[in-house]
């Protein structure tokens, strides 16, 4: 295979672009994360940074655009939409007018970082997912539907999907008003609605891409499919209010938050997972 | 290992892409090593006061010089006329930056040339 033609990359770029917005937009537009970009230590985004990195790389090798891709080609890949999403996030700060040019430097650069990550995963979905069909032969859905995912793989998707849906309500003072006014009880309830949530969408209700990915064989098998999508969701909900500085609370109140997050979450690594794929 | 085939336009957002991630990262890394762990240092200073429609409008800049950022940060300015009398104006800055600084105005009804100024924090929580 030769080089692609510069109007198919092009394209390709635009189409990450817009897709990094759309899932971007409620991030760039909500205040709690602007804040986090300058009260977060440098270390925090840094690990930010490494931990995004590493969900681009799963998601960039087990569903990217370029299926049968080596690894030098996912991590260019990544390289690039981690670039495009911080380019992005620092043009739509701007225009928001959320950082000006007389802003300390580690207030622009905490502000585009923090907003980058979540644009840099918009933009690797953008690029795979929202393709043409011209595009199918190279590796969309089509392609897709040939090769099985591993479980592996359905974890990365599965990760990526929830730190989407649940990065946009993570930030918020709501998580943490929830956490604290509920009655346990309802803790519980939220608890209970998301595993249904989850076995619902995984292996009921026939989602786009339920048949193809997930099997629902016994009992067992749906059981421990909702484990371990609901384990995802949570550790992906408890390490995302650990980064916006939210567990250094009660362990009681910190367990809560990740419970009422984890209902977002969840969603993101069933329903997401099934979507994004 | 095969070689990726790229045309020019991929290898430049490549290569772009990675020179703003590098400096990014050397940026942060630069940052947590010579960042320090002291509270929020809030120093005020006031500029010259100007004349408005009924009012006078004073200039005040906070800088925060502490390694933390401040949250709320409560700040009054106390005018006291030639006549011995007192005028308080307050403001709140939502958000102090660690080493950061905001401007802020704050308005009296008497010239705050004819007296002296005086600011103060009242105070400040952590975010």
């Amino acid at each position: 295979m030769n080089a692609p033609p510069l109007s198919n990359s092009l394209r390709e770029y635009a189409r990450g672009i817009a897709g990094g917005l759309m899932f971007s937009l409620p991030l760039l537009y909500t205040m709690e994360v602007w804040w986090t970009g300058f009260v977060a230590e440098p270390l925090r985004l840094l690990l930010y940074m490494a931990a995004v990195f590493v969900l681009l790389l799963g998601y960039n090798h087990y569903v990217g655009l370029h299926r049968d891709a080596s690894w030098s080609e996912v991590v260019i890949d990544s390289v690039e939409e981690m670039g495009l999403g911080l380019l992005v996030a620092a043009g739509m700060l701007f225009l928001l007018g959320q950082i000006e040019l007389d802003h300390l430097a580690f207030e622009i650069v905490g502000k585009v970082t923090i907003e980058a990550m979540t644009v840099a995963i918009g933009i690797s979905i953008g690029t795979s997912q929202l393709g043409g069909s011209a595009e199918k032969s190279k590796g969309g859905a089509e392609a897709s539907a040939k090769t099985e995912v591993t479980f592996e793989g359905q974890l990365a998707i599965a990760s990526c999907g929830a730190v989407l849906f649940a990065a946009n309500v993570a930030p918020t003072e709501e998580i943490l008003l929830i956490a604290t006014e509920s009655h346990l009880l309802k803790l519980v309830g939220i608890a209970l609605l998301s595993l249904a949530l989850t076995a619902l969408i995984l292996y009921y209700i026939e989602f786009t891409g339920s048949r193809r990915l997930v099997r629902a064989g016994s009992v067992v098998v749906v059981i421990v499919g909702t484990a371990i999508s609901y384990a995802i969701a949570l550790t992906v909900s408890a390490g995302i209010l650990w980064f916006f500085g939210r567990f250094d609370v009660a362990l009681l109140t910190c367990v809560s938050q990740t419970v009422v997050l984890g209902l977002a979450a969840t969603l993101g690594a069933s329903a997401g997972r099934l979507l994004l794929q | 290992m095969k070689k990726p085939k790229k045309n020019w336009l991929e290898w430049m957002v490549f290569g772009f892409s990675s020179l703003l991630i590098v400096s990014v990262i050397g940026f942060l890394v630069y940052e947590s090593a010579t960042i320090g762990d002291a509270p929020p240092d809030i120093r005020l200073r006031i500029g010259p006061p100007e004349a408005r429609s009924g009012y006078f409008a004073v200039p005040i800049e906070a800088m925060n010089e502490g390694d933390q950022t401040a949250e709320g940060v409560h700040i009054e300015v106390v005018l006291k006329t030639a006549a011995g009398e007192e005028e308080r104006a307050d403001l709140e800055v939502q958000f102090l930056p660690r080493r950061g600084a905001r401007e802020a105005w704050v308005t009296f009804k008497s010239d705050p040339l004819k007296g002296s100024l005086e600011a103060r924090v009242l105070g400040y929580e952590k975010p």
